[in-house]
Parts: structure tokens; C-alpha cells; sequence
């Protein structure tokens, strides 16, 4: 769209840098520095197209592939994985005629073992490429070691000593200090020409040093585009951090622009020494037959037939193994009894398999899913932080500031201590070094040989998540309307605080018929030698433990003020009734509750029963989950499950904590009723809806705002990184440095890798999210109406809706050219069990939905 | 204890035959390991036992001959003393944490084998450097731990800057293999017999009489020094080895934190009589480790990556080594070795965690956050600094340290361009114009030769000048590998001829040299026109092919080709290589110095070509035309 819609640019061929520099950014990968991770589609840029032809529009652009191998298709079909009636439907639905059709079913069975290997693309094979072939000289290796150098130093946080940019000074500014003003030149700006240009603005430089090195206008444009994909990774941080300076913790001043311009000097450096003036420009040279440009290329992709059809019989076989589970369920007609006990849990598809072990332990505790910032936003400095984050999704700015304090003293830990224990981060002088390494390194030795051996033991080491200190509070309520200096009101108001509890309890459909107990379960993920850490943890959170959300959350919904204004507005809390907040560790499968103290005043008795239910459900989940860890046990037991999996949270050499969102596959927005009774391994995103109070689909538009962009997100982020890992995924973990504490690279002067590591898709089964809604289709309508850009998703098919009627079970599919009734063959039917742990018995990979045969008491 | 120290060495280079001979099932692999490993710390820790027990004696086993002529041998030796004990232990208790460490760390990891099966052979050369007893046995386990680095640098073969990394450490690897082979040949020279570890001292000890001339021993001790500074990234060698940090986590630990970096230390150890005897070439020690420890300390403030700053902190303590070294403080410097060596293969290990350390941890606990406080630490130049120094002092100061004290420009411009530049001449010289200045050149000898009437021998000065430019042209041919090929196989049967010319009795040697190399070039030649078959090789000389993904059998066997080529100890060039050496040293020992030349570039550029062809990732441009049109067709 960026490219088409700016037809002035191409009409006048006039060069505009800005312009071109909004086009290109658009490109570029989106991914902030590490201590975030907020999960997106990573090809957001060509979201406006239909999912295939936008696949193929960036295979064409970063040389990536757009489908697993035709072999893994066909294997899934021989296991029984692909049904033969859904790849039917795929060849269906795949827009050719009937004779192409007819020749498609024989060819799909073809051997071809090199079909979805990555296109001829503009970042590896385009006119820069061919360029420096022809000149023989390969530039790439010259320039981005020392451009990745400067980059890196000047946005590090923290890892060098000497930090490259003195206070308040830019990218550009920097670079030409050290070029300038030095005795020992800043190779290669040294070369005479190019250290003349310096003293220019960056907007001039780009067009002298374009001119020279391109000299057609018309392809400065693809020109940039191709030197900047040559590192998508740099090119992508510096894009973040111009558009959100606040992602870094340590301010910088970068752009583009001045990336751009600094590269290109780096380039003619090179240039100049290596071939002298006399070099042959882009547009004196010919460029090979099937040179991609970015006019034509980009936008007339070719996609794969046979991989398309087969993509899509896949993706239509699993999602039917939902769709024929829940037509056949019976809508639930009876009349819902006030339950032991409440658990509120994350919409995460990590808290799937707890609300199933968990109500199969007590069957008289009834489950709710939810956002896992559980509708509170706020940025949230605890005691031991050094900066607030923001706990909420990323499309939400908070306006609020919570921070933690206790009344215990704090434990003054020995300083002298702390330093030996984590002396080998700390910075030493030579000297001191010196004397470290003659004394202690035989200690190092004993400590290395403890972590590799008996790594479930505790040594001081980062603290876990389930032991953080429960025993502070949150400053939670606004004593004055002043606002602190940064621009954020210290607490919410009473008024504030009613409405958050109102609105997530109007989405879930939780207004009355509490229970005497309501634990609010946020999520965490511990792990250690993991610089990914953040993606293991709550993605409603930006990729942060959502404890202070169930803490604050717990805390207001117990105040009685706020219980005042609720009732005057229908919500009634009983009196008896308990919040309590908990976390749910997702890698260890431990359960910290907070605040407990507060219940001395107010007891809940029927606490310790849930407890114990819990501590149960965590270890089925635990071995249930081992199920996907080759080298775990299998058939021990639980509690040896349980322990296997502490361990490895805790080892240094375990690339693999948990396997997080591996399984994402369907989100189910509707009453726990509809799939109470569904074994779903661990695949659905779970948001709790009740579709009689919502005629207008208000509702559905608030919910469905949070569940495309950050389940989708998810879903897609996942596809992608499994579909070619070393494109749109970070490749391997083994190889990571850590750099500049922004981001990872392979080795020490590598661009950095954007994407999801190997060791966290590799079991993944890369198909899109299904969304389903219990909702008639005119409501969903009018919710599809109320959404804005998210629409997009949708019609482009990045996600597939379903509705399913809330009485009769009736799905259509929804398409952008309007509702398509589903129709499944009456023969088939979802399998069935007695008991999870019945199912699961002997399977190391995904298993289809089953229903549960329970005897109802 | 014969059986011991033979069964330390045999036991790894058999876990590498077993993983190599087994099917690609990773707990079979692990299994091996596991076993080998086991097995292997038994044989060591038995040994150092029986060895402590018979009061730490300095011990020497002769093996046996494999080579002998009437002036010439060649025995296999093996040596422990105190200081290969240290080694010893060293190597066996980081190998087993690491080889536990990776058995689960790689689970699941493509080229599971592969890399069990280079850190299997690693460890195979290692005990052999450690236990050598003659130089030559100690070149050999230095090559295989040299092939060895190269492959697991270059482990993610499809990822362009791993493989040009693996191809700078392994050239500077190759380089200062000239200084201990050409050591190795002086030594020979100087020493004849005597070139045993434990005989050199002996040989020292005799104050009044030196056993060689001052001169003769500063160029041993300098080729020396250079070996071991290469080997240990010392001044001017620093730069590859942060570089060199691309494969998976640990072996960078193992190697480049732990042992491989700390082996040029070792062969100081072993060679000291021989550079320890005069003050100059001590001095020369001491000052190449203190140029190291003021660089490589300065370089080390500005890194901003995680391993590349524990890689500068390794390289500034080996460089108090050294300058420890040539004080004579010799327990001390063991014991820094151990210190050392665990604490940088530790850091690397967990290095990883530096993140959730520095932004969780220190954020939260230490009051001295770098980020809060940003008034005391991290800032562009210490305060002390900014304060003295003016502007222009402060941003040279910054330089230096950001490029690293230039080292690597400045190796650049000295060794390689030269070289390059040479060979680039030769290659754009017509060829009638060769022919004609080569046979011009032959008859001038032959005339020089036939008016001297002296022997044939000078007729092995130009023959050896042809074959340094051969090996000049090899280096600089880009459009055509077969090529390449050709110019190494031919320089290297020069070099065969040079030593006919100066020896006619060494036919029998040149014939067990030449029986490594040409079967090796032929392999070689048919490989790689199998491999370029539908290729235009010429239109992208500078694409990375990925035959290794495509055509696996092939690509080994170009493997084993250019291991051939370059004399590795697999094969009879190796030693033949050493018997060249020999009978050049017996007659004319100017012709050492062109034939290790040559040896050595060739070596880089056979690697060169190997990446290029074998490493890189595949995409639509690898498949083959017909198949292409094939596929375009049934779409």
C-alpha cells in the first residue's frame, strides 16, 4: 500500500528522503530491546493484504520461506493429522477452476523437496547485490562490523564501561565528534572525501553519498531498503527507539535518518579506498534477468500453489477438531448453583490445562479467563525496581502510577556479600581482576561443576518468582490529584477504581453469583541464563509478571467503598465473599497467594481447601507438560513430574524452561459451559463472555480488541518464527550474545535477531488462530463494526472467526464477503474420554479435542 | 602408566570414531559421550594418581618409530611433568562439565553429531598438545585443535558471518602455524635428538657452552613466541578472538574462555630453556604480554556485547601470564591458568543472564545502579579521565579502545594485502607471458649452473620461487575454485621437486608426500566439477553455495580433500611435510622459509574455497535448473 498510494513520489521522480524513510521503516522488523517483549505480527507490514498474498509480498522482500516443506504436509497426512475431507475443502476454497483443481489433487501427493525454498528477493538477490558482485567486493563484511560497533556502543545500557554518547548528544553528532576530533582516525571516515562530507547535515550527505553510489533517483528508494534489510535487526531498533525513545531505559537520541546517512559514509569509505573514484555506479552496470524491484516484485507475488492448499487443509483440520467438538456439545440449560469457589485466571493458553486439572480435581470450582492485566492498567514500581513498568497491553497507555512499600524494615543485605556472589558480572580494574582470577578461580570451578550437576539445588542465585517477598503493600488508593512529575497519578481513585472492577466484570459475565472465595490468578515464568525471559511472562502485561494487576485487582474488589459503588450500579458483592491474589509460576508450576495478613480480619475459610485443590491441579499439570520434554520422565508419577520440571527452570544449561505458547491454536471467547467439558491441550486462548447480556456487541468489540492484537499477535508471531526461523525467527539460542542489553546477535558482531528463538517454536504446528465466539452472527456483525482497524485482521484472514450460536451450536465462518455456513459431516465426531490423564497417557505430540463422558452427580 | 597415558589419549579419538560411525540418534550420541567422557576421566585421574604417587617424577614414554631413514626419525613421545598434570586436569574436568553441560544443552539442535564429534576430537588434540613429548607430536595435536576450532566456529554453516569468522580465526591460526613449524625445523636443526621436552633443559643447564648462537636462538624463540601469541590471541593477534565467539555457548566456553586460548601458554611452559636462556628474547616475552594486558584491558571497557568482554578479560589476564612467564614465576603462572581458565569458561556459560542480572538484580539491590546513577559510572569516559585529559585526547582515547587498539587493520596491511596484491599481478599475467619468464628464469639458473658448474640444486631456487608464486595466485583466484585447486596441488608438487633438486636421495620421502597430496587433489578435482555441474560459478563468486545442505556426501568428501591438501595428521602429507622440512634442513635451510610459506597459504586458501562452496543457506537460486522448470510447471 505505501509504495502504490504514493503515487506523487513516482510521478515527479523527485527523491524525498523523508518520505522514502516512512516507506522503508515500514518495513522493518518492530521488535523494542529485550526487556519488554511484546508479541506482534511479524509481518504487520503487508497486514493489508490477504494472509497468502501478503506471505508472499515479504517472502519476496526478505527472502524468507512461506511454508514448511511439502514433506511435513504429506507426513501429517499419512499420520491421519490431515483429514482428507479438509484438504477437500482446501482445494475447494483455493479460487481456481475446476480443471486446475482436478490436476491440483493428483500433484499434491508430487515429491518435491525444494518447492518452499525462500524466493529470489529484494534483500538478498536485488540490484545492490548484483551491484557489488559485479564491482567484486563485499561490502556487507566491511561495513557492518564497524557499524554494528558504533551502533551497539552508543544505545548500550549497560554492559561496556565507557559509554559512547556524552549526555544529550545524537547519533550523528557523536559519530563526527570521534571522526573529527581525534588523533587516531575513526576508520574508514578517515578517507579524505568522506571526512569532508561530515561537516554537512545528514539530509545532504545521503543525497551526495546516493548520487555516487546509485545515481538514478528512481531507485534511491530500493537502493536504501536493500542496504538496510542487509541488517533488519539494527535497522528495526533504531526504528523502535526513534518512534518510542522511552523503550530504552538510558535515554538516546537516534534516527533513521541519521542510521542512514552514517551507513552510507561507511559505504563510500570503503569504496573510495578500496576502488577509487572511478567506481561504476548501480545504474552503470547491468543487473541479472530476474533482479527483483521493489515497483513490480514486491507487489506481484507468485504464491505456491500445492503449499497453499496443503497450509490450508492443515489449518482446516485442526480447526475443525474444535468445531466438531462444540457442535456436538449440548448447550448447557442448567441452572447454575453458587460454586465453592472462584479462579480467575489469565486468557493465556498456558492457564488452559490448569482450569481443566483444576475443576477436575473440585468439579465444584468454577473458572473465569480474562486479560491478564485483568483490566487494570497502571505502571507499577515495586519495591526493589529500579524503574516502573507499565503493566498492560501495549495498545494502552496507563495514566496511573502504583508503587509497592512495606512496613518491615528491609533486610540490609551485606554489600560485601552481594559482590562476591555476583563478582563474576561486576566490573573490576585490571588490577583487581588480577588478583580475582589468581585466588578465586578454583572456586569458580566448584561452582560451575555444582550448577551443571545438581542444578534443582538452590545456590543464591536470581531469585524465583513464587518467592518474592508477599509481605509489602500496594499504594493503591490517590491520597491528592497531583500528578508526579513525570505526568502519572499516584493511585486510582475510588470512583476509577469502581469502574476497571465494573468493566472486567461485565466482560467476563461475573455480576452475580459470587462465590464465598475469588482467586485472581496472574502469571509469571521463571528461568534462568534466559535473555528472553521477557516472552515467557504475561503477554496482556508487556511481558511482565502480572502480579501487582492481581493484587491490585483482589485489593479493590475486598475494599468496602468500592463494593458501595458497585452495588449502586447492580454488581453485589456478599459480604463473605474473599478476593485473594495469587500467581501462578508457568514454568514451575508453583502458586504464590499474596496478602494474606489482610485475611485476619476477614477470614475465608474455604481457602485452604483450594490450596489443596490447587497444589494437586499444579502437579497433573506439571506432568502434563512433560509430556512435551523428550528427555522428561513420562510415567513416574506426578510429583517426580512436578519436581523434573522445578529443575529445569532452574538449570543453566536448559535452553528450554517451558515451552510456553507452543500450542496456541484457538481462542474461545464464551461461557466456561461451552468447553468445560473439552480436552483442548493446552491450545486455546480462554476469555469468558456471557452472550446474553450484550445485544449491542459492546462488549464483544471491548473483548475482541484485546484478543486480536495480543492473541493474534501471539499466534502469528509463533507461525512466523516456526515458519523460517532464521528469517523471521531468532534462530537458535545456543549462539546468543547478549548485546548492549537491548538485544541478542550470533557471535560478537552479528545484527541483532528479531523473532522467537528455535528452542521455543520448534514443536509448534504453524497454523493460524480460530477464534471462536459464542455469539449469534447479527451480534457479531455489529461487534466487527465497532472494532476500527482491527477489522483488517479479519478480513485478511490473519485470524479466522467462527460464531457459534450460543443455543443451538451453529457455526458459520465469517469471511469478508459475509457469513459461510460450516457444515461438517454428520459422521465424524470428536473423540472421547473419562479423564485427561486417560488421554494424555503415551502421546508426545498435539492431540485432537476430545470431550469428557462425565457422570453428572 | 604407559598404558594410561596412551589410553587418556586414545579414549577421546575413539568417543569421536563410535559418534562418527553412529547413526544420527541423539541418546545414542549421548550414551557415547557419556561412556567416552567417563572412561576417559578414569584413565586421567588413575594416571595423575600413580604419577603423584611415584613422587611426581617427570616422566617420558617412547612409543615407538614411525618413520626412520639413516638421518632421520621421527618417534612418537609422550611427556608428563607438573605442568602438563595441571593440563591434564584442566582438560578433563572442563570437558566433562562440558560435555554434560552440552548433552542436554543442544538437545534437539540440528548437528547434534557434528558437534559432539568436533568437541570429541578437540579434546583428542588437546591431550595430545598436553602430553606430547617432541615438538612434532605437539604440532600435530595443535592442527587437529586448529581444524577443530575452525569447524565449530563455523558450526551454523548456513549464517554468512560465522563462516567468515571460522576463516579469519583459522588464517590467523594458519599463520602462526609457520612459526611452529619452522620452530619445530630449527629445533630439529639445533637440537638434532635432543628436541625432546625433557631433554632441553638438560641441554641449557650446561652454563658455559650454549648449544646454539645467540642469532639462531632469537629466531627460534621469535617463531616460537609468535606460535604461542596466535594461539593465545596475544599482541597482535587480539582481535580473533571475540570474533571467534559464533558457535553454541559452550564450546565457546571450552575453548576460547577455557583452554584452547590458554595453549600458547603451554608451549611457552615447554619451550622455555629455549627462549628463557638470553634476556632479549625474555624481554621480548615480557613486553609482547604487557602490549597485551594495555590493549586488550582498554579494548575491554568499550565492549558492549557480553562475550566479547569476558573474551578481552581472558586475553589481559593470558597477558599476565605471559609477562609472568618471563619473570620465571612459573607456579604462579600455573595457578593462574587454573583461576583463569574455570572463572572466563563459567562467565561464558552463564553470560546469558547478564540481562535479567543487570535489569532485575543489580537494578533492584545495589544502590549503584548503572542507569540511576548515572552520574558515577556509565558515562563516556571515566571522571578522572575527563577531567585531565583534553577533548581531542578523550575521543583518541575512545577510538583506540572502540577499534581495538587497530590490531586487526594493522595485521591486515602488513601480512595479507601484500600477498593479495602479489597475487593478483600473477593472476592477471597473460600466460605466454608466465611461460616466458619462467623458462627465461630456468635458463638463466641452468646457464648460472652449467658456467658455475655447481650442483643441481640451485635449480630448486627458482622452483621454489614458482611454487611460492603458485601458492600466491591461489590466493587470489576468485572466479574459479577448480582453479584454486589446481594452483595448490601444483605448488605443492613444486615444493616435491624443489627437494629432488636438492636432494635426489629423498625420493622415497617426496613419494610418501606426494601420496597425501595427489590423491587428495584428484578427489578434490572431481568433487568439485560433480559440485559446479549446473553452475555458473563465475556469474556469484561470491555466493555462499550450501552444498553441505545439498549435496552432503560430496561436500565431505571435499572436506577430506582439503584436509589432505593441507597435510593435516590424518594424512601422509603430514609427516611427509616434516620429512620435506628435514632434508631441506640437512642442505639448505633458506628453503624452509618459501615451503612453510606455501604450505600455510595454500591451507587458507583451500579453506576459503571450502566455505564458499560448502557453508551458506539454500533458497530458490541452489535448485537445480531442470527441477526448477519442473516445479514452475506443476504450479
Amino acid at each position: 500500500m505505501v509504495f502504490h498510494n504514493d503515487a506523487e513520489t513516482v510521478l515527479n521522480n523527485a527523491f524525498n528522503i523523508d518520505a522514502s524513510i516512512a516507506h522503508i521503516a515500514h518495513w522493518l522488523p518492530a521488535q523494542g530491546p529485550l526487556k519488554d517483549f511484546i508479541h506482534h505480527n511479524t509481518l504487520h507490514a503487508v497486514q493489508n493484504h490477504p494472509f497468502h498474498e501478503g506471505v508472499a509480498i515479504a517472502a519476496k522482500i526478505f527472502g524468507a520461506r512461506s511454508y514448511l516443506s511439502l514433506n511435513y504436509y504429506q507426513n501429517l497426512y499419512q499420520e491421519g493429522r490431515i483429514k482428507q475431507n479438509a484438504l477437500t475443502w482446501a482445494i475447494e476454497h483455493s479460487g481456481c477452476d475446476h480443471q486446475i483443481q482436478e490436476k491440483l489433487k493428483i500433484s499434491l501427493f508430487d515429491d518435491d523437496p525444494t518447492g518452499h525454498y525462500p524466493p529470489v528477493s529484494l534483500a538478498n538477490q536485488g540490484i545492490r547485490t548484483s551491484w557489488l558482485t559485479e564491482l567484486e567486493f563485499d561490502l556487507n563484511s566491511q561495513v557492518h562490523p564497524v557499524l554494528f560497533r558504533l551502533l551497539s556502543n552508543f544505545l548500550d545500557q549497560g554492559i561496556s564501561r565507557w559509554s559512547l554518547p556524552k549526555e544529550g548528544e545524537c547519533f550523528w553528532a557523536c559519530i563526527t565528534r570521534l571522526a573529527q576530533n581525534s588523533l587516531i582516525p575513526l576508520y574508514p571516515l578517515n578517507e579524505p572525501f568522506v571526512h569532508n562530507l561530515l561537516n554537512q547535515s545528514p539530509d545532504e550527505v545521503i543525497k551526495i553519498c546516493l548520487d555516487k553510489i546509485v545515481g538514478d533517483e528512481k531507485i534511491y528508494e530500493q537502493y536504501l531498503l536493500e542496504m538496510l534489510l542487509g541488517h533488519p535487526g539494527w535497522s528495526g531498533m533504531v526504528s523502535v527507539i526513534e518512534q518510542n525513545p522511552k523503550s530504552l531505559l538510558a535515554y538516546r537520541e537516534i534516527s533513521l535518518k541519521e542510521l542512514i546517512a552514517i551507513e552510507l559514509c561507511l559505504e563510500l569509505a570503503f569504496l573510495l579506498k578500496k576502488k577509487g573514484h572511478q567506481f561504476s555506479a548501480i545504474t552503470d552496470i547491468s543487473h541479472p534477468e530476474n533482479t527483483p524491484y521493489l515497483k513490480e516484485g514486491a507487489t506481484s507475488p507468485k504464491i505456491p500453489l500445492r503449499l497453499k492448499v496443503w497450509h490450508e487443509a492443515m489449518e482446516w483440520s485442526l480447526h475443525s477438531e474444535l468445531l466438531i467438538a462444540l457442535k456436538q456439545s449440548k448447550p448447557n440449560t442448567k441452572k447454575s448453583i453458587i460454586p465453592e469457589a472462584q479462579a480467575l485466571f489469565c486468557i493465556d493458553d498456558r492457564e488452559c490445562s490448569i482450569r481443566r486439572n483444576l475443576e477436575e480435581v473440585n468439579p465444584n470450582i468454577e473458572t473465569f479467563g480474562a486479560a491478564g492485566f485483568f483490566g487494570i492498567d497502571f505502571f507499577y514500581q515495586g519495591l526493589d525496581d529500579a524503574y516502573p513498568v507499565a503493566q498492560c497491553p501495549n495498545i494502552i497507555t496507563p495514566k496511573h502510577l502504583i508503587t509497592e512499600s512495606t512496613e518491615k524494615p528491609k533486610p540490609i543485605a551485606n554489600p560485601q556479600l552481594k559482590k562476591i556472589k555476583h563478582m563474576h558480572f561486576s566490573a573490576h580494574s585490571m588490577l583487581r581482576g588480577l588478583f580475582y582470577t589468581q585466588t578465586l578461580g578454583l572456586a569458580y570451578a566448584a561452582r560451575m561443576a555444582w550448577d551443571v550437576f545438581s542444578p534443582g539445588s538452590k545456590l543464591p542465585k536470581i531469585r524465583a518468582l513464587s518467592e518474592v517477598d508477599t509481605h509489602s503493600q500496594l499504594h493503591l488508593l490517590r491520597e491528592s490529584d497531583e500528578p508526579t512529575p513525570e505526568g502519572h497519578l499516584l493511585g486510582f481513585s475510588l470512583t476509577e477504581m469502581a469502574d476497571k472492577l465494573t468493566g472486567l466484570l461485565t466482560n467476563i459475565g461475573l455480576t452475580n453469583h459470587f462465590a464465598p472465595l475469588v482467586v485472581v490468578i496472574a502469571h509469571g515464568s521463571s528461568s534462568v541464563n534466559n535473555p528472553h525471559f521477557a516472552a515467557y511472562d504475561c503477554g496482556a502485561c508487556s511481558g511482565k509478571p502480572g502480579a501487582p494487576n492481581a493484587r491490585a485487582f483482589a485489593w479493590m474488589a475486598n475494599h468496602e467503598p468500592v463494593r458501595e459503588i458497585l452495588r449502586e450500579r447492580g454488581i453485589n458483592i456478599p459480604n463473605s465473599t474473599r478476593f485473594i491474589a495469587a500467581l501462578h509460576n508457568t514454568s514451575r508450576d508453583e502458586i504464590t497467594y499474596f496478602d494474606l495478613h489482610l485475611l485476619e480480619q476477614h477470614p475465608a475459610p474455604s481457602l485452604t481447601t483450594f490450596q489443596e485443590n490447587m497444589t494437586e491441579a499444579l502437579d497433573r499439570n506439571a506432568a502434563e507438560r512433560c509430556r512435551w520434554f523428550e528427555l522428561a520422565p513420562k510415567k513416574q508419577g506426578n510429583i517426580i513430574a512436578h519436581n523434573h520440571v522445578r529443575e529445569r527452570a532452574s538449570s543453566i544449561f536448559e535452553p528450554r524452561p517451558e515451552y510456553n505458547h507452543s500450542n496456541n491454536l484457538y481462542a474461545i471467547v464464551g461461557r466456561r459451559q461451552l468447553t468445560r467439558d473439552l480436552f483442548m491441550d493446552r491450545r486455546a486462548f480462554l476469555h469468558s463472555y456471557d452472550p446474553n447480556t450484550d445485544s449491542e456487541g459492546e462488549i464483544m468489540a471491548k473483548i475482541l480488541s484485546a484478543v486480536i492484537p495480543v492473541c493474534g499477535g501471539i499466534n502469528l508471531e509463533y507461525l512466523f518464527s516456526r515458519i523460517d526461523n532464521s528469517v523471521y525467527g531468532a534462530g537458535t539460542k545456543l549462539p546468543h550474545n547478549v548485546i548492549g542489553l537491548l538485544g541478542v546477535a550470533n557471535g560478537v558482531e552479528g545484527d541483532l535477531r528479531t523473532g522467537l528463538p528455535h528452542q521455543m517454536i520448534e514443536v509448534h504446528q504453524p497454523a493460524r488462530l480460530l477464534i471462536v465466539i459464542e455469539q449469534t452472527k447479527d451480534i457479531v456483525d455489529k461487534t466487527i463494526g465497532k472494532i476500527g482497524p482491527l477489522k483488517e485482521w479479519l478480513d485478511n484472514e490473519w485470524v479466522r472467526v467462527v460464531s457459534c450460536h450460543p443455543d443451538t451450536h451453529e457455526l458459520s465462518l465469517y469471511s469478508a464477503n459475509g457469513w459461510e455456513s460450516i457444515k461438517l459431516s454428520d459422521t465424524s465426531k470428536a473423540p472421547s474420554a473419562e479423564s485427561s490423564a486417560s488421554i494424555l497417557a503415551g502421546k508426545t505430540t498435539t492431540i485432537p479435542v476430545h470431550e469428557f463422558i462425565r457422570s453428572r452427580a | 602408566m604407559n598404558g594410561l597415558i596412551l589410553s587418556s589419549l586414545v579414549l577421546p579419538f575413539l568417543g569421536f570414531l563410535f559418534i562418527f560411525l553412529s547413526e544420527k540418534n541423539e541418546h545414542r550420541i549421548a550414551n557415547i559421550s557419556f561412556w567416552f567422557t567417563h572412561a576417559m576421566g578414569i584413565s586421567i585421574i588413575t594416571l595423575l594418581l600413580i604419577w603423584g604417587v611415584s613422587g611426581f617424577p617427570n616422566y617420558e614414554f617412547e612409543w615407538f618409530t614411525l618413520y626412520q631413514t639413516a638421518d632421520y626419525r621421527f618417534p612418537i613421545i609422550f611427556y608428563l611433568d607438573k605442568i602438563g598434570a595441571v593440563y591434564l586436569f584442566c582438560v578433563w574436568a572442563i570437558f566433562s562439565i562440558i560435555v554434560k553441560y552440552c548433552r542436554f544443552y543442544l538437545h534437539r539442535e540440528e548437528g547434534y553429531k557434528r558437534f559432539f564429534m568436533t568437541i570429541f576430537s578437540f579434546a583428542f588434540g588437546l591431550n595430545i598438545v598436553v602430553l606430547s613429548g617432541t615438538i612434532d607430536i605437539l604440532f600435530a595435536g595443535w592442527e587437529i585443535v586448529g581444524i577443530s576450532s575452525f569447524l565449530l566456529i563455523a558450526f551454523y554453516r548456513h549464517r554468512v558471518q560465522p563462516v567468515r569468522n571460522a576463516l579469519r580465526a583459522y588464517t590467523i591460526y594458519r599463520f602462526c602455524d609457520i612459526g611452529l613449524l619452522l620452530g619445530a625445523w630449527m629445533s630439529h636443526l639445533l637440537f638434532h635428538e635432543s628436541q625432546h621436552f625433557s631433554e632441553l633443559a638438560d641441554l641449557f643447564n650446561n652454563l658455559s657452552m650454549p648449544p646454539a648462537g645467540y642469532a639462531s636462538l632469537w629466531l627460534v624463540s621469535t617463531l616460537i613466541l609468535i606460535a604461542a601469541s596466535g594461539k593465545s590471541a596475544q599482541f597482535p593477534f587480539c582481535f580473533w578472538l571475540p570474533r571467534a565467539m559464533e558457535g553454541p555457548t559452550p564450546s565457546s566456553a571450552i575453548f576460547y574462555g577455557a583452554l584452547s586460548v590458554h595453549l600458547g601458554v603451554f608451549l611457552l611452559f615447554r619451550t622455555e630453556p629455549i627462549w628463557s636462556y638470553y634476556y632479549l628474547t625474555r624481554l621480548s616475552v615480557f613486553n609482547i604480554g604487557l602490549l597485551t594486558v594495555i590493549i586488550a584491558s582498554l579494548s575491554e571497557k568499550t565492549q558492549s556485547n557480553i562475550k566479547g568482554k569476558v573474551a578481552y578479560a581472558s586475553i589481559t589476564q593470558v597477558g599476565f601470564m605471559f609477562m609472568e612467564l618471563a619473570l620465571g614465576l612459573n607456579d604462579l603462572v600455573l595457578i593462574h591458568f587454573i583461576g583463569n581458565a574455570f572463572l572466563r569458561c563459567y562467565q561464558l556459560l552463564v553470560s546469558p543472564s547478564i540481562v535479567v542480572h543487570m535489569l532485575r538484580v543489580e537494578g533492584s539491590t545495589d544502590s549503584d545502579f548503572y542507569i540511576q546513577d548515572s552520574h558515577s559510572r556509565f558515562q563516556f569516559l571515566p571522571k578522572s579521565i575527563r577531567n585531565v585529559l583534553p577533548e581531542v585526547l578523550q575521543n583518541t582515547l575512545y577510538v583506540f579502545s572502540l577499534q581495538e587498539g587497530n590490531l586487526e587493520l594493522l595485521v591486515r596491511s602488513i601480512l595479507w594485502n601484500p600477498l593479495k596484491k602479489i597475487g593478483i599481478w600473477i593472476n592477471k599475467t597473460p600466460l605466454t607471458l608466465k611461460l616466458i619468464y619462467s623458462c627465461s628464469t630456468f635458463a638463466l639458473f641452468g646457464l648460472i649452473i652449467l658456467i658455475t658448474r655447481s650442483g643441481t640444486e640451485y635449480i630448486a631456487i627458482p622452483v621454489s620461487a614458482l611454487m611460492v608464486m603458485t601458492s600466491l595466485s591461489a590466493f587470489s583466484i576468485k572466479h574459479n575454485p577448480i582453479g584454486v585447486w589446481n594452483a595448490i596441488g601444483l605448488s605443492s608438487i613444486l615444493a616435491g621437486v624443489a627437494i629432488w633438486f636438492i636432494n635426489p636421495d629423498a625420493l622415497y620421502d617426496i613419494g610418501l608426500f606426494a601420496s597425501g597430496i595427489i590423491p587428495a587433489w584428484m578427489l578434490g578435482i572431481v568433487v568439485l566439477i560433480k559440485l559446479l555441474k549446473n553452475d555458473n560459478f563465475a556469474t556469484t563468486p561470491f555466493a555462499y553455495r550450501a552444498f553441505a545442505e545439498t549435496q552432503p556426501r560430496l561436500s565431505l568428501l571435499l572436506f577430506l580433500s582439503f584436509l589432505g591438501l593441507v597435510g593435516f595428521p590424518i594424512s601422509p602429507a603430514f609427516l611427509g611435510e616434516d620429512l620435506l622440512l628435514s632434508h631441506a634442513s640437512n642442505k639448505d635451510p633458506w628453503f624452509a622459509m618459501p615451503i612453510t610459506i606455501a604450505f600455510v597459504i595454500n591451507g587458507i586458501s583451500a579453506a576459503r574455497v571450502f566455505q564458499r562452496l560448502c557453508m551458506g543457506r539454500v533458497n530458490e537460486l541452489n535448485i537445480e535448473e531442470d527441477k526448477l522448470k519442473q516445479v514452475s510447471k506443476s504450479n
